[in-house]
């Protein structure tokens, strides 16, 4: 244009308009700005939130992007169990979904539930053996797979040993079928099996397998498992033939046993009883949960118990067993099919159970710790009839099989957050430990020790390892560790990272609008009360890949481009390598609408110069 | 090739025609079809233009402001308080020498809440920098669109095209549809001399101090004194092309008229029936129809009503305080004539807010001139509502 320019423009001296007679580079707008605009990626609290230390923003965004099969392996670099996870964990990724500040939480256990599922159509490469030292595994629940899994893909030789017939522990023989289905965890198994994981069974510490013989590898990893029912306690009663609910959910598991008598009762809070509860109803049985404290007060996952209520499972709340009620003449009228749950009288004949005598409770004064200990409600007692009484009062692990010289705290081994034991080279994790007893935080647990395991082994050969302080380990700094942080390989590129979790109020909600999110779907109440199969039906592809789009992604950059159309100064390119953006501080005045219009709070101003 | 169409639409056909590039605009009764419209023609592809959505008239005008600003031929359309808002970014428009075409569905003003035609609402924009041409009827509406983009881009000022609510917007009158080839023959693509060019970056609307400001606003003076040139030009050009004319003033039937009647839009079309009777009568009295109101063609205006001894204008308008708006200025125009010529200047306010102007309306006005003259008594600076409760 400027040819065009002639002089004939100027008339009266001016030109036609307004126009600077010179170039305005020399005055580029980048120089009027004293604070500039900077991508920087911060932490979901989906992620921080995870148990396991999942990507969870990352896959979703892969997968809004069409990258299934990128999506399902970062998915794995952190959780070798999504299928498991997808059905059984509580996911508080949920639980702090910033979206469920704006309409409903993401659905997210249903996607990390579909890309667990995709398995065995796309397989993952078997990791190359490049470590010559050898890693024993004692117990196949998931901390013990995840460790073994974990380490495999860093290259070491893992051996995992398990007491039982069967891999899976407390997947195998603790969840019913009608949550996690035998061929899920199989499929699951065979996927940590295909990292080159040996897997040997019917190997128990002390028994068939010789303490000495674990004591020839290079490190340990101590992942028993908490199997040791706590035992109820009825004044004056010994109750010691009273069937523990773990062993009952482990017969029907096994195929062992197909009834359960008509009136059941369940003690306890956990979800071990609640499992009991449902599935003595899938047996034909009316079932009866008694427990201590309120509703809120369970320990088991809360949308399992409103399942089961809805299943026609009963609930007495603030209710405790005090005693029994047995018959005289126990083999005349044994229910048919009833777990035979006898009492010894004194030295006197065993009788038979026919009812369970329970008392109302409410919360007792403080104590000096604040807690309000439930005492019983004086003249409130009442019976409950029963034919089959399951305790489900918690488990304890064992640990006689230990050498005396690691240290526990209380009934657990004390470990660090590394699963580090006071015994060098003894690693522990999951059940055995004072982990939450959850699947998500012993596969968790088990990372951890796989990358204190790695620490171990390194620092003892004498190599390097990476100079990172724990913290910078942990999602947002206080979720769990993240290996792929540990490994320096994390495929996502991010944009000067800030390890702090991003809150709904740096979001900017202008630009999301309202989509409800999808529940998952179930088979009908009818059908689940008299089969085992999988009660929730979980999301069809079509509808988790929708899921993943409701993902706000945030405080990660997902390339939506409205900082490059709201820049004013036009300042804003895609990078040329097709992922992020480039910014040019020559012309970026400072004005901060890029940060402002970030719907993901993945942009911070910082003041010039720094 | 003939259509029948509203006025609304035929505003629509005539930005297509002339191949808009840009279109941002703010939907309000009773200009929503023209929009309306021209968004199906970008929807399809009939139209290859950027149809931008807006929150508001004012943003509407500035998004037409940088689109031009970067060389793209561009269009919006309004009414009423929907023009009032723009009333800032209108002069900016101007200022900046934009050829910036909007189509103003003339809607009397709010309040009382109105979507009824009066000019109260474009006239009120007067001293913004934009030509104004009131059109009469659908296809005069669908020409002068087109037309307003060459003049707009002849002297790079902007154009408004302004047209009656409801008795041309909703109206549904035969167009004549040019052939496209002839318009893209009339009207080529828009070539600018100052746009935004980030390989020669410049400041635009930068600080104009004292010593050059007043030049500019010479300058675009300037600019609206050739724009009386080109308008007939272009006009001119047109006719050769269309075979359709319209002037920047037209007489009709004004051969010896003792009185004339001076109007503007739709009402023109029910004076020229008035016009018609009264001179099967023998009355000597004829029409002038004012059509471009800026620049004021002052000289053509002359031509038209010197020596004419009384002449009668019908305001749709009114600036309160003063008197009805063509009638305010036709006085001005006309009062360096020779007394002897100059005529007696009666002004009547008529058809506010949508009120219908009938032929005995009209012929009131008439007669009220007459007995005016009859009466001798000095011209009334103030005008005559029409029609009116007492």
């Amino acid at each position: 244009m400027a040819e065009e320019r002639t002089a004939s423009d100027i008339v009266h001296g001016v030109p036609p308009i307004a126009v600077s007679s010179t170039s305005t580079l020399a005055n580029r707008t980048g120089s009027w700005k004293y604070i500039r605009p900077v991508y920087q990626d911060m932490v979901a609290p989906c992620n921080a939130a995870c148990p396991l230390g999942t990507d969870v923003e990352g896959y979703m965004n892969l997968l809004r992007e069409g990258k299934v099969a990128e999506a399902r392996d970062l998915l794995l670099r952190e959780n070798p169990m999504p299928a498991v996870t997808g059905r059984v964990c509580d996911h508080p990724c949920q639980t702090h979904c910033n979206r469920a500040l704006f309409d409903d939480a993401v659905n997210i256990h249903a996607v990390e539930r579909m890309l667990g599922d995709l398995e065995p159509e796309v397989r993952q490469p078997v990791p190359a053996r490049t470590r010559k030292e050898r890693v024993a595994v004692v117990g196949s629940g998931p901390a013990g797979l995840a460790c073994a899994y974990h380490l495999a893909r860093l290259g070491y030789a893992v051996s995992v040993f398990e007491a039982d017939p069967e891999p899976g522990g407390a997947l195998r023989y603790g969840i019913p079928e009608y949550r996690l289905p035998r061929i899920v965890l199989v499929r699951e198994i065979e996927r940590i099996r295909a990292q080159g994981v040996t897997l040997q069974c019917d190997a128990r510490v002390g028994g068939s397998l010789a303490w000495k013989e674990l004591e020839s590898y290079d490190a340990i990893f101590l992942a028993s498992g908490a199997r040791v029912s706590r035992p109820l306690e009825l004044a004056g009663r010994s109750v010691a033939d009273v069937r523990p609910g773990l062993d009952f959910l482990r017969e029907v598991k096994a195929g062992e046993r197909r009834t359960v008598g008509r009136r059941v009762v369940v003690v306890g809070g956990t979800d071990t009883a609640v499992d009991c509860a449902r599935t003595a109803l899938r047996l034909g049985a009316e079932p009866v949960v008694v427990c201590q404290g309120t509703r809120a007060d369970l320990s088991a996952n809360a949308e399992a118990i409103e399942e089961a209520i809805r299943e026609g499972v009963r609930f007495e709340f603030q209710v405790w067993p005090i005693g029994v009620q047995t018959s005289e003449h126990p083999e005349e009228e044994e229910p048919l099919e009833a777990i035979r749950t006898m009492f010894a009288e004194g030295d006197g004949p065993r009788a038979r159970l026919t009812g369970v005598e329970c008392v109302r409770m409410r919360p007792g004064e403080p104590d000096p710790s604040g807690a309000r200990r439930a005492v019983p409600v004086q003249g409130t007692n009442f019976i409950l009839p029963a034919d089959t009484l399951l305790t489900a009062l918690g488990e304890e692990p064992d640990l006689g099989f230990l050498p005396p010289e690691i240290t526990r705290k209380g009934y657990v081994v004390k470990v660090d957050e590394y699963g580090r034991t006071n015994h060098p080279g003894f690693f522990a994790g999951g059940d055995i430990t004072g982990e939450p007893r959850t699947v998500a935080h012993s596969l968790g647990s088990g990372k951890r020790a796989a990358i204190g395991i790695d620490r171990y082994l390194r620092e003892r050969a004498g190599e390097a390892v990476p100079a990172l302080e724990t913290q910078e380990l942990r999602l947002g700094g206080t979720g769990n560790l993240s290996i792929t942080r540990w490994r320096g390989d994390d495929p996502i590129r991010r944009a000067s990272p800030v390890n702090e979790v991003v809150p709904y109020d740096q979001l900017n909600m202008a630009h999301f609008a309202g989509v409800p999110g999808k529940t998952d779907r179930h088979r009908s109440f009818e059908e689940r009360r008299s089969s085992f199969a999988e009660a929730n039906l979980g999301l069809t592809t079509n509808e988790a890949l929708a899921e993943a789009r409701r993902c706000f992604n945030c405080g990660v950059c997902n390339m939506c481009e409205l900082c490059l159309i709201f820049c004013p100064d036009v300042a804003i390119k895609r990078h040329p390598s097709g992922h992020g953006f480039s910014l040019s501080y020559k012309y970026c005045k400072g004005c901060g609408v890029c940060v402002e219009e970030c719907p993901r709070g993945a942009m911070t101003m910082t003041r010039e110069g720094l | 090739m003939k259509k029948v169409m509203m006025g609304n639409h035929a505003v629509s056909w005539g930005v297509r025609l002339a191949r808009a590039e840009v279109i941002a605009a703010y939907p309000i009764t009773p200009q929503t079809q023209v929009v309306e419209e021209l968004s199906e023609m970008c929807a399809t592809g009939a139209l290859k233009a950027r149809f931008i959505k807006v929150e508001s008239e004012h943003s509407a005008m500035a998004a037409c402001i940088g689109a031009a600003s970067t060389g793209a031929r561009t269009f919006t359309a309004t009414s009423a308080q929907g023009l009032a808002l723009m009333h800032e970014v209108l002069h900016w428009a101007a200022g900046a020498r934009l050829p910036i075409v909007m189509a103003d569905i003339n809607r009397a003003m709010a309040p009382g809440w109105t979507v009824w035609t009066d000019q109260n609402d474009s006239l009120s924009q007067r001293d913004t920098g934009w030509l104004q041409i009131y059109c009469e009827s659908n296809q005069e509406v669908l020409d002068s669109t087109v037309q307003a983009f060459k003049i707009a881009e002849k002297v790079d000022l902007p154009v408004m095209i302004v047209l009656d609510a409801f008795y041309l917007s909703h109206t549904y009158e035969p167009v004549d549809v040019p052939d496209a080839a002839e318009v893209d023959a009339f009207l080529p693509k828009r070539v600018t001399r100052y746009k935004l060019d980030t390989n020669d970056p410049r400041s635009f609307g930068a600080l104009a101090p004292p010593p050059v400001y007043m030049e500019m606003r010479l300058r675009q003076q300037e600019a609206m004194e050739e724009a009386l040139r080109v308008v007939d030009e272009v006009d001119e050009e047109w006719h050769r092309r269309f075979g359709r004319r319209y002037g920047a003033v037209e007489s009709y039937r004004t051969e010896g008229a003792e009185l004339v009647l001076v109007v503007s839009g739709t009402i023109a079309s029910t004076a020229r029936y008035v016009v018609d009777q009264l001179r099967e009568k023998g009355e000597k009295v004829g029409l002038v129809k004012a059509r471009l109101f800026r620049p004021f063609p002052t000289a053509a205006m002359r031509k038209a009503l010197a020596g004419v001894p009384h002449v009668a204008v019908l305001d749709r308008n009114i600036s309160p305080g003063h008197c009805g708006i063509f009638a305010e200025e036709i006085r001005a125009a006309l009062y360096d004539l020779e007394p002897a010529s100059r005529p007696a200047i009666h002004g009547y306010i008529i058809g506010l807010g949508g009120r219908d102007v009938k032929p005995e309306n009209i012929i009131d006005c008439v007669d009220r001139t007459r007995e005016a003259a009859r009466s001798g008594k000095p011209t009334p600076r103030e005008d005559v509502w029409v029609g009116v409760q007492p």
